[in-house]
């Protein structure tokens, strides 16, 4: 509605809060969008909900723009797709920016005005894999096993793997996934090296030192390819979880909101070249994207049946209903008949899930370097310029100043971006219960037994 | 009458793995201007050879063709040929068949009415303006062959070379075909050399027999000229003794020749099945070859 | 009515003798039978896909599949109602920007929505046909210079047969790359993966058709060359009056194996070129990993195959009737 208000609507409340920052300037002159129609990509995957949701409500049209979504092959496809521009935008993995921004992978200048959601995922292994685990896991005393499950109850099974010589291999989605992260995060944790990256020697395996060898599956594919043996456990979004339950091939041992709480998931990636050229443009799709968070987390998730019922359409996340359902009603099942209550499996907005902190990117700054994807020593002020090269908070409180003045939302569900510097609180539900600040990650990396720490080349 | 033609000293060799193989030698003849002359011989004797180099389709080792006083160095209209297989373009009708070698000669001398009342002319004079509209595919034998004259005829050619063009057909249609030929020859006055293996087509339509030796180096054996009063009635002819004379010429000389043939028939250097593809359909010397032996 | 009557009887009379055996075994072969053919794998498939248990269920039977027809077709409709909706609410938005601001050009954008199953098969249909098209003009000029020219054919011909077993899947990552590099314009009138998919499905059903035409270009009766000499006919008015003509038979047949492998490949391309095709209708499906899935990529297989078919047949016509060879099967 808003975009086709006349200038004065929009004028009048913004210049009574004007003049805070720069950023406010630019809600000033929001106008209309230079580019209307614009092809977004994305990844059968549940927390791509944000942009299904802005096209099926009207949001996007509601900014003028004329958005087509077009499902990708896998990680790559969709990244190239976003570089040489027939993607205007996509649905990415918080990785892919900061990776390609650094130049590991293929060097492109993206960056993110908006993080698509928290937690979200899940590590599955295999049925075969569950019942050599399962006598290593304490009971509850209803006789089902007791989460967070760690990594400590693979590791005897990883062992004789390794003793009878045979590799034990995992699924992760993208080199620099969160899921990658993730599912070393969780190994690492439980004693289980996942092996380190050496892209200054050419190696991009990461599967140096490992105990447990990752590799790279397209998410839609996880479930086949564990069905297959091929891989005996892997670390995906949703659906892709529930789907193993639903076939009755493997059993998620944990979510990643086990393995750190509320972690940032996927971003919105652009290039810096469309922000600069289109800012209007910009602004708008955070707008809506915004507010189709909003629309997904509100009232309690009392929206998400009707977000499922959208996801499962062919044409976004294509699986059944109940698989879908189950993740996002606020449920998760592990083992077939073990569901438990999860609210907070997928947030799209509450907790400011949606506010690009530089922070995040840190994080996975950090596990790039503890892993070896940033194979030299950097400065705590490297890792923070480069954070603020990507995520762009900027964009984001342009989009929410002109949300709140347009009454579309109010100024309590941001940040104070008064105040905002940008850096979560030290982070402290992780797993380990290794504490992280955003603000020192040198320190944070040198805290982790397995892994790369300063000084360290290999 | 003047000399028209000068097939003058020809010699044609084919080169073959084995060294060269000499199909005429010094085959030489002069023709008149409405003259109608047949190359008789056995199969084998390189009487298409012949055919083939005054049609521009070989170039003779030795020797040249001259016609009109310009020597012959390609194939061209003012040699028409007719085909021992008709050779019309299946995929036009016999008029399309006739239109294209007009357009080709005439196109630019005559206007499009012109050119389609001389198509339909032709058409007329062989038979076949009924069924000038029908393909190939859709008329018989000897009609084919009717189309395949009119086609050459409308080039309006200085000569006419005709190569077995009833050879493939059965007595009566051929006897037809025989006649019609004499009665266009009577009208246009053409000059006219054709390939035959039929004593009594040679004997009925020639004004000069050439008897062809067999090969390899083939050449002329005799010439006969048949004095026969035109127009020639094929009936009346049979009692004639002068005819049958001279067809028994013919005969004695063929019957000589099979009985001694200068090479043994064994020898030949060339596949058996050369008969059945005659030498002229094809521009590959090998096939020639066989033809020629 | 008496006449009536008697004429019928009459005619009965006559006709009934005719039904004699020799007819009613002709409708049994062109009619019967093939139904039987068609009841007995209906049969034999419902009973073994019950049997075949995978991760998304049992194997789509044909009820399933004629359910996801079904699903399909009413999809379609209902994206077809939208599409208006779509228009709808754009004419007025537009309107109200006029209003708003009188500069603007209104600008009627295409609707944005998922493509259905019809809309698939259409695009595929298109992508076929341009693959095909374009490889005809090339394949047929070659094709001819090949079969005209001994030299050129021993110069080219290693190269066809080493390009013809290639398969789609080869080519494809050579041909998104190449596109990628030389097709740069930033508001692309043709989508990048419709020119994958159709530059592959060029490459690939080439060669048969350089190699028919070559083939009949070569054994064009010589008879027919040696009348194009004495009519001293020029090169080009040789090709076109007599080379192509004789060798359209040969032409057409090229085409239609061509067509065929064109289809056969471009499901594979769209699969990895995301054209949205029917290729890349399976391929969806196939990752959506829903309980019907297997039943709507069993429905595609169909359409496929049915398609498959009707290109042929279709092209068969096409043959008969520009072909002067009637001889044509």
């Amino acid at each position: 509605m808003n975009w086709k208000m006349p200038f004065k609507k929009i004028f009048a409340p913004l210049v009574a809060a004007a003049g805070i920052s720069c950023a406010s300037a630019q809600v000033v002159a929001l106008g209309y969008p230079e580019k209307e129609e614009l092809t977004f990509g994305f990844i059968k995957l549940t927390d791509m909900a944000p942009i299904a949701i802005a096209y099926e409500k009207g949001y996007f049209e509601e900014e003028g723009l004329y958005v087509t979504i077009e499902a990708q092959a896998n990680w790559k496809v969709l990244l190239d797709g976003v570089i040489d521009g027939r993607l205007d935008g996509a649905h990415m993995l918080a990785g892919q920016p900061i990776a390609a921004t650094m130049g590991f992978g293929t060097k492109a200048e993206i960056i993110t005005p908006f993080s698509m959601d928290l937690n979200g995922n899940g590590i599955t292994v295999s049925n075969a894999i569950w019942e050599q685990m399962k006598p290593n896991i304490p009971k509850q005393p209803d006789g089902k096993p007791v989460h967070p499950i760690k990594a400590d109850a693979l590791k005897p099974v990883v062992e004789k793997y390794k003793a009878d010589g045979k590799p034990f291999n995992m699924g992760m989605v993208f080199p620099v996934s969160t899921h990658n992260y993730e599912l070393r995060y969780w190994l690492a944790a439980g004693g289980i090296h996942p092996g380190f990256y050496a892209p200054h020697k050419g190696d991009i395996s990461g599967q140096i030192d490992a105990d447990a060898l990752l590799s790279v599956t397209p998410p839609p594919q996880m479930p086949a390819t564990l069905e297959a043996g091929t891989i005996y456990g892997y670390c995906v979004g949703e659906p892709w979880n529930q789907q193993a339950v639903f076939k009755d091939i493997g059993v998620p041992v944990v979510t990643d909101y086990e393995i750190w709480k509320d972690n940032p998931e996927k971003v919105f990636g652009i290039t810096k070249e469309f922000a600069e050229k289109y800012p209007n443009t910009t602004v708008r799709i955070t707008r809506a994207l915004i507010r189709a968070a909003m629309w997904l987390d509100a009232n309690n998730n009392a929206n998400r049946p009707e977000a499922v019922k959208i996801l499962s359409q062919s044409n976004y996340v294509g699986a059944d209903y109940e698989v879908i359902a189950n993740s996002m009603t606020g449920t998760f099942e592990y083992e077939k008949g073990d569901k438990r209550e999860v609210p907070d499996f997928n947030v799209f907005f509450r907790y400011n899930a949606t506010y690009p902190y530089y922070s995040d990117a840190i994080w996975y700054l950090t596990q790039m370097r503890r892993w070896g994807q940033i194979s030299d020593d950097k400065s705590d002020d490297w890792y923070k310029e480069l954070a603020a090269k990507v995520y762009r908070p900027d964009i984001y409180q342009a989009a929410a100043r002109s949300l709140v003045a347009d009454k579309l939302a109010s100024a309590d569900q941001f940040p104070d971006f008064a105040s905002e510097d940008g850096f979560r609180d030290p982070q402290t539900h992780f797993i380990d219960g290794i504490v992280y600040d955003g603000h020192k990650p040198n320190e944070y990396i040198d805290k982790f037994t397995i892994g790369l720490k300063s000084g360290q080349k290999l | 009458m003047s000399v028209l033609l000068d097939i003058s000293h020809i010699d044609m060799e084919f080169p073959t793995p084995r060294g060269n193989f000499t199909a005429l030698r010094d085959v030489d003849l002069k023709i008149q201007q409405g003259e109608f002359v047949s190359l008789i011989g056995h199969s084998g004797c390189g009487k298409s050879t012949v055919l083939n180099v005054v049609a521009g389709l070989y170039q003779a080792t030795r020797g040249g063709v001259i016609l009109n006083g310009r020597e012959v160095t390609e194939p061209g209209p003012e040699r028409a040929v007719v085909f021992q297989n008709h050779s019309l373009l299946p995929w036009l009708t016999a008029y399309e068949n006739v239109e294209l070698a007009v357009r080709q000669v005439f196109g630019k001398s005559k206007s499009k009415a012109e050119m389609r009342a001389w198509i339909e002319h032709n058409l007329a004079l062989v038979h076949m303006s009924h069924a000038m509209h029908k393909r190939p595919g859709e008329i018989s034998g000897g009609m084919k062959q009717r189309v395949g004259i009119a086609r050459a005829l409308a080039m309006q050619p200085q000569v006419l070379l005709m190569d077995e063009p009833f050879g493939a057909l059965d007595a009566l249609t051929r006897a037809h075909m025989q006649d019609s030929l004499m009665e266009i020859q009577a009208e246009l006055r053409n000059t006219i050399i054709m390939i035959t293996h039929d004593v009594d087509e040679a004997v009925l339509l020639s004004d000069r027999i050439v008897m062809m030796t067999n090969g390899p180096a083939a050449t002329i054996g005799e010439i006969l000229s048949v004095e026969l009063e035109r127009p020639r009635d094929r009936l009346a002819l049979a009692d004639n003794p002068q005819y049958n004379q001279y067809r028994a010429q013919v005969l004695k000389f063929l019957h000589e020749r099979h009985s001694k043939p200068d090479v043994p028939v064994k020898k030949k250097a060339a596949p058996a099945s050369a008969h059945a593809t005659p030498a002229w359909t094809s521009g590959h010397t090998a096939k020639a070859v066989g033809d020629a032996a | 009515m008496n006449t009536t009557a008697a004429q019928l009887s009459n005619f009965f009379k006559v006709r009934i003798p005719q039904l004699d055996s020799r007819v009613v075994v002709t409708v049994l072969r062109q009619l019967a039978l093939p139904l039987l053919g068609m009841l007995a794998f209906l049969f034999l498939w419902s009973a073994t896909a019950q049997n075949i248990d995978t991760s998304l269920g049992k194997f789509p039977g044909p009820s399933a599949v004629i359910e996801q027809f079904d699903a399909l077709y009413s999809e379609h409709q209902r994206s077809r109602e939208k599409e208006r909706a779509f228009y709808q609410r754009q004419q007025e938005r537009n309107a109200e920007r006029v209003a708003a601001d009188p500069a603007y050009q209104p600008k009627i954008r295409a609707y944005t929505g998922k493509e259905t199953f019809i809309d698939q098969i259409s695009t595929s249909l298109v992508t076929v046909m341009c693959g095909f098209l374009l490889a005809v003009v090339i394949a047929v000029p070659l094709g001819i210079a090949i079969g005209l020219s001994k030299s050129l054919n021993s110069a080219i011909n290693p190269i066809v047969q080493i390009f013809k077993p290639v398969s789609p899947l080869a080519w494809l990552p050579l041909v998104t790359m190449v596109v990628s590099a030389l097709y740069t314009s930033p508001e692309p009138l043709i989508a990048k993966s419709f020119l994958n998919s159709l530059i592959t499905v060029t490459l690939c059903c080439l060669w048969p058709m350089v190699i028919n035409t070559a083939v009949g270009v070569a054994g064009i009766d010589q008879d027919l060359v040696n009348v194009s000499k004495v009519l001293r006919l020029s090169a080009l008015r040789h090709v076109r009056r007599i080379v192509l003509p004789a060798s359209v038979p040969m032409i057409f047949t090229g085409m239609r194996l061509s067509l065929g492998v064109a289809w056969m490949v471009l499901i594979a391309a769209e699969m990895l070129a995301q054209n949205p095709g029917l290729g890349k209708f399976v391929w969806d499906e196939f990752q959506n990993g829903s309980s019907d899935s297997l039943a709507r990529i069993m429905a595609a297989v169909l359409v496929i195959g049915f398609i498959g078919f009707l290109l042929d047949r279709g092209m068969l016509m096409l043959q008969r009737l520009v072909s002067w060879d009637k001889a044509v099967s």
